[in-house]
């Protein structure tokens, strides 16, 4: 009994020592990783930034801080008119190509699982294969498209590949290979419902965990995505808040809408669901 | 039984509507970019916004003239190299730092709090990630890390431990501060699925783990990491598009440094495609380096983690059953 004892201590010692180093490291971590956000918020309300004339002809960016609370008029002044172009643009890129790539990833993940069709194997190994080859490779072959079919300037050629996206079809696949269960399926279909009507009524929402994290990473990889609207979006009424806009406004308005969509995301984001335990 | 083997080929027919889509876009978008960027590898194709690739041999020239262009070009080896140091240096402690966090965050022994509040900051840089604002935040981080190897360096040196300048060259390089940076940057990602992989193994196996009397080493690589398979094969497949294709980090020391310390390959296509040369067919020429580099990984991983060799075998002996059987009738 004493020996046992003994070691019940010494493993809550062990414990209690691994706590102290996980949130020290956590801490730390978090601070490191915040800290330039905080300056960033200091810089954009608690300094001022003016176009002094300097000796001759020169001007020269003046940076102080500020005296005193910032007044609205001069936080209108934060933003260009590029930003709120940009800011829209981004919106309607962003919020629709997160939408076809959620959606249409969910129908084709249900596709491979609630259907027993000849090429259904073949074509979960294509997702995988495809997953794994991501589209910055054919980044020429995509931008030479554009320059033929003169689709230059046009937010189409960002909203509709996201449609395709390997990578959330194997995630929702592998969502619904633990949760999915036929029998529902099958009592919506005696209860006469269509095939359609079961996916958006029944198993959208059963999806919602998976959902809700890849919304919250498509949101972002499509929020910030500089890569291809760089070398597609070269009118200023056509481009993206990533590549246009001025310091500071642009920097706010790049940082709400993430935000916002992970503070209410979060909570649904998958946890506690047996989706390690299935095989893929 | 047979009835119900007729419904279900009623509606095996909805499994192809649905895919349509999926199918169509990624035909159009994805296969027949890489498609022609393929064939404009063997192309004549230079200056802004040529439209009107010409086929090598037809103008007499070398089939393979793009590729012996890129293989002969030095900064093209360095790029490779950069990049797999990058991918693997900072991979390696990334996983480790995530996996170690999120196992302990998990840990129902210890109970951590606000877990809410770890997974947003950890996840923090990521959500943050765009246009000049994530500029501004690697480069703080940059130069948070920048400072802290001048100090340490500055501290070691001034103190006498033996070491010189030479030794702490690694240290205070371009290259150190990308990877250091790039983990910082890349973690959160690796944390939340690790997280999400983790609390969905359950409890119970745990539970029972601990009343066997396994340690939390052995707990983890014999039964988290093994029940987490295919969440870890994402994690992976992430990491490794993330890894090789890096390039917002590094290109903030600039597109053009005369040593080439932060040359990545994804770099150095766009620097030959959109970038003063404007030479589309050498850039797809890297890219196709690229997509070869991606198979041979994706091949590694897969079968490193995806292919369950149990089930493989299981099929292979029925193939070979079947097969007999066949013969013999």
């Amino acid at each position: 009994m004493s020996t046992n004892e003994l070691t019940l201590t010494a493993e809550k010692k062990r414990t209690i020592a691994l706590k102290i180093t996980t949130y020290v490291v956590s801490i730390l971590l978090a601070m490191l990783i915040l800290s330039p956000f905080i300056l960033m918020l200091y810089q954009t309300f608690g300094e001022e930034i003016k176009m002094v004339n300097g000796a001759g002809d020169n001007r020269y960016l003046e940076i102080k801080p500020r005296d005193h609370i910032i007044t609205w008029k001069e936080f209108k002044g934060l933003f260009s008119e590029g930003d709120f172009i940009g800011f829209k643009n981004s919106m309607i890129v962003t919020c629709i190509s997160t939408f076809l790539n959620i959606y249409f990833s969910a129908i084709t993940a249900y596709a491979i699982t609630a259907y027993e069709w000849k090429l259904r194997a073949a074509f979960e190994k294509f997702i995988i294969v495809a997953m794994m080859v991501p589209a910055t490779v054919s980044t020429i072959g995509f931008v030479q498209m554009c320059y033929k079919y003169h689709l230059i300037n046009n937010l189409i050629m960002l909203i509709i590949p996201a449609l395709a996206t390997p990578m959330t079809v194997f995630f929702m696949r592998m969502y619904l290979k633990a949760t999915f269960s036929r029998d529902i399926v099958e009592s919506a279909r005696i209860d006469g419902a269509g095939e359609f009507r079961i996916f958006n009524q029944i198993i959208l929402p059963l999806m919602k965990p998976a959902i809700a994290t890849q919304t919250i990473f498509c949101f972002v990889a499509s929020w910030s995505n500089e890569w291809v609207p760089r070398i597609i979006l070269i009118e200023g009424e056509s481009r993206t808040l990533p590549i246009m806009g001025s310091y500071q406004g642009s920097q706010l308005l790049m940082a709400i809408p993430p935000l916002i969509l992970y503070l209410f995301l979060s909570k649904y984001i998958v946890e506690g669901i047996a989706l390690g335990s299935v095989k893929a | 039984m047979r009835n119900k083997n007729h419904i279900e080929r009623h509606y095996t027919k909805w499994g192809y509507i649905f895919i349509i889509p999926f199918v169509v876009v990624f035909l159009i978008f994805n296969f027949w970019p890489l498609a022609s960027t393929f064939y404009y590898a063997f192309c004549y194709l230079k200056h802004a916004g040529n439209t009107n690739p010409e086929f090598l041999p037809s103008i007499g020239k070398p089939l393979f003239k793009n590729f012996t262009e890129v293989f002969k070009a030095k900064s093209f080896y360095s790029a490779l190299q950069n990049t797999f140091l990058f991918f693997l240096a900072s991979t390696i402690p990334e996983w480790i730092l995530a996996f170690w966090l999120a196992v302990m965050m998990t840990d129902r022994r210890m109970h951590i709090k606000a877990r809410f509040i770890w997974k947003l900051a950890f996840f923090f840089p990521k959500l943050m990630s765009g246009g000049i604002l994530g500029v501004s935040i690697t480069s703080t981080i940059v130069g948070f890390v920048a400072n802290a190897a001048g100090l340490s360096a500055a501290a070691m040196s001034m103190n006498g431990f033996g070491l010189t300048e030479k030794d702490m060259e690694f240290v205070l390089s371009v290259k150190f501060i990308i990877i250091v940076a790039s983990i910082l940057l890349h973690f959160g990602i690796t944390f939340i699925y690790a997280v999400a992989g983790i609390t969905g193994i359950p409890v119970e196996t745990f539970e029972a783990a601990e009343i066997d009397g396994a340690n939390r080493l052995q707990t983890f690589f014999k039964i988290t990491l093994p029940s987490m398979r295919p969440m870890l094969f994402f994690i992976t497949v992430v990491s490794v598009v993330d890894g090789l294709g890096m390039y917002d980090i590094p290109s903030l020391f600039g597109a053009y440094d005369t040593t080439r310390s932060n040359l990545t390959l994804m770099m150095y296509m766009n620097n030959q495609a959109f970038q003063g040369s404007y030479a589309y067919d050498k850039a797809s020429a890297v890219s196709l380096v690229m997509l070869a580099i991606y198979i041979v990984a994706a091949l590694i991983v897969y079968f490193l983690l995806l292919r369950d060799k149990d089930e493989a075998k299981f099929k292979k002996a029925i193939r070979q059953e079947r097969r007999e059987l066949k013969r013999g009738i």
